[in-house]
């Protein structure tokens, strides 16, 4: 309205003088230096470019209200800022001259007739006429009553009170936004940098953090202090015995470890009469009591723990040459095993899994025997039983070629009969050895049979070597076929049997060697046999 | 397979970093307390060594176990692009009686490990899980009750996400992006790659930590 009027009355005097001049009358004429002061054209202009401005924006807004999309405020926001500028500058323009100019309504109707004497009042509303009354007693209360310059130097006074708390609260404003890190312009803000001690301390914590986590640097006990401690936690403790835990540290130096009876029981058998105290053969068992489950790296690797070994070139890997050279020493270390070895070996061994191995025979029969042998292995030292039989019992179920259970039950006989060169500790399991035969008796099945001549393997080493030594005579008596399976049948003392004859160092051996070769095809044919390989080439190097 | 970063962060913005996975990922955290066993094969398990790891989570009423073994790292030019470490891995749980078989079979402990601290499980594109520990030690063995820490000022984060063959490279970019959020934090990158912290943690801690909840820069 402001500018209408404004614009009305600049252009009430131009048309006037055009008007004018075709009537002769006297002419108004806008004093030309107020006239030049105003710059009408250039007002006209603005105002019109103004108008459309405003319009547009209008426009759009209705667009965007009706489309009901989001309004890209940045792009409006400018738009109107501009507007308002522009209104600025032509209102700053006017005001100039706007002195010299009597505003009165032209055209008054509908639209205006209300507005108008608000517009041009110059009194103001009466409630703001009254906040306005209401601020200056509230700002000249208690000064009301002195003379006028003294009221203005009081409000001044206050005036510069206020500016210096602005100016204050400035100066604490921008000193916090730069202690936080807030500055509104970049670059203000102080990045707080690491000294280099710091810095370095920092690195060394994170690689010993990061070694330990991804690679167990600075985690490993020496194997000196590696001993299982008497309380375990709650999630251990039945998880690991007493007697397992230094078994299976990461060392050879003569920890027992325990051993999937599967195979690795023959194996274990094999090196803890090759290797006692702690020497490293090429089946790498570095004690009696420290049989590992696998030997000779360059044999083929195991599907899974307890899978037999079914591929026929098994039978081919060389064997280690060391054994022979050691079994001598190997025989009288074997008579120097400590009692506690003894009974953590037939610890592992009868705790091995059972379930996992034997899937197909009766657990129960196993127990059987197992139980038998106890009573009678209870009585002899305290040595704990082992279930250690019961792998091997699959495998030779596997066979399916245990054909021949009086053999071995003869086998057996002649076992205990004979005196051997350890009949005394003989003698001491020789009760238990009845218990065994008696369970045979009882149930003349091969696979029984079998067992019992597993878990007398694992009673001790001795009665292996008993075993072996029968093995030997068997060689001798029987087709080679039926001693196959005999060998088979005895699978665990196998290797126990191969080197018992050779210790023993007598002309038997020759026939081992013949019978050694027919082993071999013998032994390829049977799929779940878990054969020492090296054993027939053993015999072939001891002969 | 699974595509993971590690990174390390300093001990007291640990619960800051709490506060801000707490926001990012919208789920209670899980508590951690986790036992691990390292077994390494031996020498007469074969030529290559191999290491498998057992855990026992401690957290649940009743322990559970895990075995697993992570394989080697993806190789090549595309790997090296990624910002992500891309391995095979292979887990399951098992019963208590792992360890025991683990040592009939012929494995050794190589060390063992308590990890304490918390994780996040959720889900952003992949099942993404980030894992804030700290790694302690036992002074004898399965000591658990004497565990220290190893770094006691720094712990580890590791974020994980199971990832197959034909969209590693989906899953390490989610990773990638989860990673942006937790720049102000701390730093993310490949096992085995060494980061160090933020300097401005402190200020981005401090911010998460404020009642206001003044956005950090």
């Amino acid at each position: 309205m402001d500018v209408g009027g404004a614009v009305a009355a600049a252009k009430g005097p131009v048309p006037s003088p055009a008007v004018e001049a075709v009537a002769p009358p006297h002419v108004e004429r806008l004093n030309p230096v107020v006239e030049q002061q105003l710059h009408l054209e250039s007002v006209k202009i603005r105002a019109l470019a103004l108008y459309k401005a405003v319009s547009h924006i209008l426009e759009d807004l209705d667009a965007f209200a009706r489309s009901n999309s989001t309004i890209k405020w940045r792009d409006a926001l400018g738009q109107f800022s501009m507007v308002s500028m522009q209104l600025f500058n032509i209102v700053e323009d006017i005001k100039n001259v706007s002195k010299a100019f009597v505003i009165f309504p032209r055209n008054i109707n509908a639209e205006n007739a209300t507005v108008l004497p608000v517009m041009l009042s110059s009194k103001l509303f009466p409630e703001m006429e009254a906040e306005d009354i209401a601020k200056r007693e509230q700002l000249l209360y208690g000064i009301s009553g002195h003379p006028v310059h003294i009221q203005i130097e009081k409000l001044k006074a206050r005036i510069d009170m206020i500016g210096a708390a602005c100016e204050a609260a400035e100066t604490v404003i921008s000193d916090c936004r730069k202690t936080y890190g807030l500055g509104s312009h970049p670059g203000s803000t102080l990045v707080p940098t690491l000294d280099k001690v710091q810095a370095a301390k920092i690195q060394e914590q994170e690689n010993l953090l990061r070694a330990a986590v991804n690679l167990g640097e600075g985690l490993r006990i020496p194997f000196d202090q590696r001993q299982l401690p008497t309380s375990l936690p709650s999630h251990l403790a039945d998880v690991l015995s007493f007697g397992d835990g230094a078994q299976n540290l990461a060392d050879n130096s003569g920890s027992c470890e325990k051993n999937t009876p599967a195979f690795s029981s023959t194996r274990e058998v094999l090196q803890m009469l090759q290797t006692p105290g702690g020497q490293l053969i090429g089946r790498s068992v570095p004690s009696p009591s420290n049989a590992t489950a696998f030997d000779n790296p360059s044999t083929p690797p195991m599907a899974y723990a307890n899978s037999p070994r079914s591929d026929p070139n098994i039978m081919n890997t060389p064997s280690p040459q060391q054994q022979a050279q050691r079994q001598q020493q190997q025989r009288q270390k074997i008579m120097q095993l400590t009692h506690q070895q003894q009974l953590l070996l037939q610890q592992q061994l009868r705790q091995s899994s059972i379930t996992g191995v034997l899937g197909q025979r009766s657990i129960s029969q196993l127990h059987d025997i197992t139980g038998q042998t106890q009573q009678k292995l209870q009585q002899i030292a305290g040595q704990h039983q082992m279930s250690y039989s019961h792998p091997m019992l699959q495998q030779q179920f596997q066979n399916g070629q245990l054909q021949t259970s009086h053999m071995s039950y003869n086998i057996l006989q002649n076992q205990i009969n004979q005196g051997g060169q350890h009949r005394n500790n003989i003698n001491q399991l020789g009760s238990s050895s009845n218990a065994l035969f008696s369970a045979a008796q009882a149930s003349p099945n091969s696979q029984m049979i079998s067992s019992m001549s597993a878990s007398m393997q694992s009673q001790s080493r001795l009665p292996r070597m008993q075993f072996g030594l029968t093995g030997g005579h068997l060689q001798r008596n029987h087709p080679s076929q039926v001693f196959n399976d005999q060998m088979f049948g005895m699978s665990p003392s196998n290797p126990v049997n191969m080197l018992a004859m050779q210790q023993q160092q007598q002309g038997g051996f020759r026939n081992m060697s013949t019978n050694a070769h027919d082993l071999q095809p013998g032994m390829v044919n049977l799929p779940n046999t878990i054969q020492n390989p090296n054993f027939p080439q053993q015999q072939q190097n001891q002969q | 397979m699974e595509c993971v970063v590690q990174g390390i962060i300093e001990t007291q913005h640990v619960e800051a970093l709490q506060i801000l996975l707490q926001g990012l990922c919208g789920v209670p955290k899980d508590r951690v307390r986790v036992h691990e066993f390292c077994l390494k094969s031996g020498p007469n398990l074969g030529v290559v060594p191999s290491e498998v790891r057992l855990l026992c989570d401690l957290a649940q009423p009743t322990p559970t176990w895990t075995v697993r073994h992570a394989g080697g790292a993806m190789r090549g030019a595309g790997a090296e692009q990624l910002s992500v470490l891309v391995r095979s891995v292979v887990e399951s749980k098992v019963s208590n009686n792992a360890l025991r078989f683990f040592y009939a079979v012929g494995y050794k402990l190589d060390h063992e490990l308590l990890k304490i601290g918390f994780a996040f499980r959720f889900q952003r594109v992949v099942p993404i899980t980030v894992t804030v520990t700290s790694a302690n030690r036992m002074p004898r063995l399965h000591a658990i009750d004497d565990a220290v820490p190893l770094t006691p000022g720094i712990q580890l984060v590791e974020i994980t996400a199971p990832a197959a063959g034909d969209n590693y490279n989906e899953v390490a970019a989610a990773v990638s992006s989860f990673c942006e959020y937790l720049v102000p934090l701390l730093h993310l990158s490949k096992p085995g790659v060494s980061t160090g912290i933020v300097p401005t943690a402190a200020a981005a801690a401090s911010s998460l930590l404020s009642n206001s909840g003044g956005k950090a820069i």
